[in-house]
């Protein structure tokens, strides 16, 4: 067998070992690569930069641990983001393990940062089922769909919620989706209702929501680990408070995430090409019969 | 009956958004607006129907000794222990769902130390199975995978730092994304539009009759 053949033939278990050493390098030695600025991102953080304070945004966790290193990090920039300009934030979520575990991790790990009082300036209303329906019915009644929050309290008695009866009283609308979850809240909220929405997807779900983003359906978009990675950046940038809590060496951010991102992407692309290469010499190789004529 | 009443169901439930969209008059708005309500009771019901479809399923699994059965145990077992956490929770049983006095009840332990492990693990290993994947199949037969094969390393090269330093392709990755990539995703999407609203005109017209295990002459 030529080399060629035998590259191509490589046990997987040794591209896995790529990957593997590739992942634990950054690490173990965090490299810090600055990332640049991309529009979609730039016009979500200008979006929420343009609320005035006391504006309500909703913040719907609609992911679950399998794509949390992704969003968690979207989440993290954006209750942030609203929390430092002093925006009120009404978490939700219509994926069934958004509800009570990602929302409820993240809403309580970043408000901890600010000086806020749950009911007044953030609440969590939990996980409710029925999908499109259950947006449909957002838009008249919230109460009705969430007669309680995600932790048993009377919605009606949260002071926030008093100013929040329906979608119509929301300013903005951020879904951190995984899978479709982000279309219905354009598809319905914004093309029916109007509501801005503004997505926080997975980098494999990304791809689709530029076709809402040029048809301005959606106000900004934050594309998987990179998106909000910019977002982190942007915000250090303009909000000194939020930049000292991204120092904080037992954070994990989206920034250090992209260490990993960058050393698996060169990996893969290194494969890529080296497969390709392998493949055309042994396909334009010479017959056996020639290399003895 | 049997079949007409379903079809006669069907259509009524079908129409009443669609005239609902159009039609804003309030007696039409109380209508579609009560559906909705109805619809987001009928979806917790799916759930139930969901959990005895499961329950049902792999008991069978489990007494016929199919392939994998021990596998329908760990299942079973574990929709008892993290469901019977979360609905006793709901009864204040177990201290609730998350936590309490600082410390997780019994549902968050499992999902913290169980479920979310087990999660992250699962979607973690796609990566190496993608680069293995990229290794073996991603091959530019032809101009059209090489196209795709081109643009792909160009996007996953734009979208890390040491590929925004190079000059232009930050420019050339959000081209991509800005022009190819969203003019073919909105064809996509507005082809699966026009194909969910035949597919639903021929459900609530009664022409498409499989979900109710019906053919068309039935």
């Amino acid at each position: 067998m030529r080399l060629a053949d035998r590259l191509l033939a490589v046990d997987r278990r040794i591209i896995y070992l790529l990957v593997g050493i590739g992942t634990l390098i950054p690490l173990l030695f965090p490299i810090g690569l600055p990332v640049t600025i991309t529009p979609p991102v730039r016009s979500a953080f200008e979006k929420i930069e343009s609320l005035p304070p006391g504006s309500v945004v909703v913040v719907s966790f609609d992911y679950g641990p399998s794509t949390a290193p992704e969003n968690d990090p979207q989440a993290d920039a954006v209750l942030r983001h609203c929390f430092a300009r002093k925006i009120r934030v009404v978490g939700m979520a219509l994926y069934s393990l958004g509800g009570l575990s990602v929302a409820v991790e993240e809403m309580n790990k970043v408000a901890a940062e600010f000086p806020l009082e749950y009911g007044v300036d953030y609440v969590n209303l939990g996980y409710k089922d029925g999908a499109q329906a259950a947006l449909r019915r957002m838009n008249e009644n919230l109460h009705e769909l969430f007669p309680r929050d995600a932790f048993g309290r009377p919605v009606s008695e949260l002071p926030l919620m008093q100013d929040v009866r329906s979608l119509r009283e929301v300013d903005l609308v951020v879904s951190l989706a995984t899978g479709i979850i982000g279309e219905w809240w354009i598809n319905l909220v914004n093309a029916q209702f109007g509501t801005p929405v503004i997505v926080g997807s997975t980098a494999i779900g990304t791809p689709k929501y530029y076709a809402y983003l040029k048809a301005r359906q959606a106000e900004g978009l934050l594309g998987g680990l990179k998106g909000a990675s910019e977002y982190e950046r942007m915000l250090s940038d303009r909000y000194p408070v939020v930049a000292e809590i991204y120092r904080s060496p037992t954070l994990y951010t989206a920034t250090q995430g992209m260490d990993i991102q960058t050393i698996v992407h060169l990996v893969i692309i290194a494969l890529v090409v080296l497969g390709n290469v392998l493949y055309f010499v042994s396909r334009f190789r010479p017959a056996s019969g020639d290399r003895h004529a | 009956m049997r079949s007409q009443l379903p079809l006669i169901l069907t259509f009524v439930a079908g129409v009443i958004p669609v005239i609902a969209l159009f039609s804003p008059h309030p007696v039409m708005v109380r209508i579609a607006s009560r559906a909705d309500r109805w619809l987001v009771i009928m979806y917790a019901f799916a759930i139930l129907l969901g959990v005895v479809s499961v329950v049902q399923s792999n008991t069978k699994k489990i007494a016929r000794r199919d392939r994998g059965w021990p596998y329908a145990i760990v299942l079973l077992a574990g929709l008892t222990v993290m469901g019977g956490f979360g609905i006793l929770a709901n009864f204040g049983i177990f201290g609730g769902i998350t936590t309490v006095a600082g410390r997780p009840t019994p549902f968050q332990w499992c999902y913290s130390n169980v479920f979310l492990p087990l999660q992250a693990t699962m979607f973690s290993l796609l990566a190496f199975y993608m680069a293995s994947a990229s290794f073996r199949a991603f091959r530019a037969r032809n101009l059209a995978a090489g196209l795709l094969m081109i643009s792909a390393i160009i996007v996953m090269f734009g979208r890390i730092p040491v590929g925004e330093a190079v000059p232009f392709v930050p420019m050339i990755t959000e081209w991509i994304m800005d022009n190819p990539n969203a003019a073919a995703q909105r064809g996509i999407i507005i082809g699966a539009a026009l194909g969910a609203a035949s597919m639903s005109l021929r459900v609530i017209l009664g022409i498409e009759r499989s979900h109710l295990g019906l053919g068309k002459g039935e």
